[in-house]
């Protein structure tokens, strides 16, 4: 295909995560509740899983799944699509967001469809598709409440999975009172949830085609699994008369046996349920339904081919590694200005344009808990160093930072140095007064009080203690 | 190259070096199973936000009626009954109040129970009934997803696994029952012959 380049799905500006993490700190109270919100998702994850004995093996298993798959992807893509085609599936493949685009507003205009109901994809958010469609004449309604709620407010989500939790309900009800007439003031999440229920039926029901997301492709049956709560990706499917499912490549695994894995992970890691309260698995259309599966390329390709990277292509889209984030939880989805947010956001996203998202591999504090969290067990804060390497390589860090950095370098090659900048530390934050002190070490001492200076350094206890009360020489 | 080869190839391009398929089977046959599947599948399924109650098969009846006391006085669709033999289309289901159908498996360590779709004639009524039971033969619980997927036949039936009225947490992380599908499902699981 040789069609022309449409204009980029999202503008071209950098991505500054620390001015954006900055502006979310404003409302330190509003930083706090969005943390323990998270956070109470997070406790919830480890609940589920100390009911399952054999958590690791789990794991392990997913993870050496995925690595199967993946190295040989165009065997099971093929595979897919095969049994699929067989099924009665039309497959589509597309190189790029433009491609899926445009594949889906064909499949759209041949039925002269108007009225489209969408379940949650994090690939149409990435490819832009509802600008892409609404401007040409179609109604788009996302169905996931929390994706309803952020398209009528005209944002992006915030998380993968729970797409409004940056939302307070009074926001949301000011959203609902005025474009659902629910009565101002009423910020009752049940009253809520009912007044879209009523909203989102009569769209459901009026829908012309339904378009979901995929949770996995099994390679083997040719069929889709798609997850949700709320029902809203199957009211979809079993209403309108075409199914588009849309899906990144790497979706594929190989078949049922390798599912029941995925699956005993994946909402247990999300939400700290057991499983989702519907899993569809859908091989063929209804009677006189028409099922389109597209597949989608925009990238990942090119991330199979990065040594120390592919590895990320084994995400399930769980989210835990947001929920545990201390970074993601205090600075905020949008931060990142990424579609996928957090630790595999911060890694997948600079494969894609490193200059614009140069500065997620920072938004991390390498502390590992993504990866410890991680059902297929992807080494999000290796990869998230071995970004901000070639970050640096390529010049995209600040003048500052790379001479603060080049120094330190200098100082801790060197034991005497090292030795000598310690004593004249400790001496000149004991002499000089606070405020001296604060503005040398700002930024660092905005948020923090300097540290009082101990009395000697590490190496001088060791030798004055440990070595001296050495018991006959034990230890 | 069209979009399908031009993938291929750049697939052949980039794939890391062979990675041997794990033997899932093998190794999931050594997870400890729960010592009671009934008493864990109740578990699984109060967690999962549903009523469970059980009988003889014989009383199902009167064990539905007793959970939905109004019951009659509400347009009903019970699958596989004579009223399910007509033509209906999907959209005429909106208005159920009670849809009833039976599982062929249960998941004692998740509370899920599968319902094979393209073998139900109203399928679009377990998305679309305000409430929704489902009825589960004691002999068809299993302990956990490898055992259900080792016996079902996904390709041929389609299906889904439901566990629990639907649900939402969207706002504030407040979980309300009832979001877009059913506000209330009730498990029946009934023992011995009809």
């Amino acid at each position: 295909m040789t069609a022309s380049r449409t204009l980029p799905v999202v503008e071209p500006t950098v991505v500054d995560h620390a001015a954006a993490a900055a502006r979310f700190n404003a409302n330190p109270e509003r930083v706090t509740w969005h943390d323990e919100a998270l956070w109470f998702v997070r406790e919830k994850r480890d609940h589920a899983m100390t009911d399952v004995a054999e958590w690791e093996t789990l794991r392990e298993l997913a993870s050496s799944i995925k690595e199967h798959t993946l190295s040989r992807l165009d065997e099971y893509l093929l595979m897919f699509e095969s049994a699929a085609t067989a099924n009665g599936v039309v497959v589509h493949w597309a190189r790029n967001a433009e491609e899926h685009n445009r594949i889906v507003h064909r499949i759209l205009e041949s039925h002269g469809v108007r009225k489209l109901v969408k379940s949650k994809s994090m690939l149409t958010e990435e490819c832009g598709l509802n600008p892409f469609l609404e401007a040409r004449g179609i109604d788009v309604v996302d169905t996931d409440l929390g994706e309803r709620i952020v398209q009528m407010r005209r944002e992006h989500p915030s998380h993968i999975v729970m797409p409004a939790i940056h939302l307070k309900k009074e926001e949301i009800a000011e959203t609902f009172a005025a474009q659902l007439g629910t009565e101002p003031g009423v910020s009752d999440p049940i009253a809520l949830v009912a007044a879209a229920r009523g909203h989102l039926r009569e769209r459901f029901l009026a829908a012309e085609a339904a378009l979901t997301g995929v949770n996995f492709a099994i390679a083997e049956t040719g069929g889709i699994v798609v997850c949700t709560n709320e029902g809203n990706a199957d009211l979809g499917i079993a209403l309108a008369p075409i199914h588009i499912a849309s899906m990144g490549i790497e979706k594929v695994i190989p078949g049922t046996a390798e599912l029941a894995v995925f699956l005993r992970l994946l909402a247990r890691s999300g939400t700290g349920q057991r499983l989702t309260v519907y899993t569809s698995h859908i091989h063929r259309p209804r009677e006189g339904q028409e099922l389109h599966i597209v597949l989608v390329d925009n990238g990942r390709t090119t991330q199979l081919g990065r040594a120390g990277f592919w590895r990320s292509l084994k995400c399930i889209r769980c989210g835990a590694c947001m929920n545990t984030c201390p970074v993601y939880r205090r600075s905020g989805g949008h931060s990142y200005g990424s579609t996928v947010p957090g630790p595999i956001g911060s890694v997948l996203t600079p494969g894609i344009d490193l200059e614009k998202y140069a500065s997620l591999p920072f938004a991390s504090t390498l502390c590992g808990s993504c990866s410890a969290v991680c059902p297929v067990k992807i080494d999000l804060d290796a990869q998230l160093y071995r970004w901000r390497q070639i970050v640096a390589d390529a010049g995209h860090v600040t003048a500052k930072k790379r001479h603060t950095v080049r120094i330190g370098a200098t100082v801790l090659a060197q034991p005497r140095v090292f030795a000598f900048l310690g004593r004249a530390t400790r001496l000149a934050l004991r002499m000089l007064p606070q405020s001296i002190v604060a503005a040398v070490a700002a930024p660092w001492s905005r948020d923090r009080d300097v540290p009082v200076p101990a009395p000697q350094s590490f190496r001088a206890w060791y030798k004055a203690n440990r070595i001296s009360r050495r018991p006959g020489g034990e230890q | 190259m069209n979009a399908r080869e031009s993938i291929m190839a750049a697939i052949r391009d980039a794939k890391p070096a062979d990675v041997a398929r794990p033997d899932v089977r093998s190794v999931v046959a050594r997870f400890p199973q729960p010592a009671n599947l009934k008493e864990t599948f109740a578990g699984s399924v109060a967690l999962a936000g549903a009523r469970f109650i059980e009988g003889p098969r014989s009383e199902l009846p009167r064990l539905i009626a007793a959970a939905y006391p109004d019951w009659g006085r509400r347009v009903s669709v019970m699958e596989a009954s004579d009223a399910a033999d007509e033509e209906r289309s999907p959209h005429s289901f909106a208005d159920t109040d009670v849809f009833i159908c039976e599982a062929t498996l249960a998941v004692a360590e998740n509370g899920a129970v599968w319902l094979p779709l393209s073998r139900l004639r109203h399928r679009s009524a377990v998305f679309l009934a305000t409430n929704v039971i489902i009825v589960v033969d004691r002999a068809c619980i299993v302990a956990d997803l490898h055992e259900g997927y080792a016996s079902l036949d996904v390709a041929r039936d389609g299906g889904v696994f439901v566990a629990g009225p639907s649900k939402t947490a969207d706002i504030e992380q407040a979980l309300v029952i009832g979001a877009h599908g059913p506000t209330s499902l009730t498990i029946v699981l009934v023992d011995g012959a009809g």
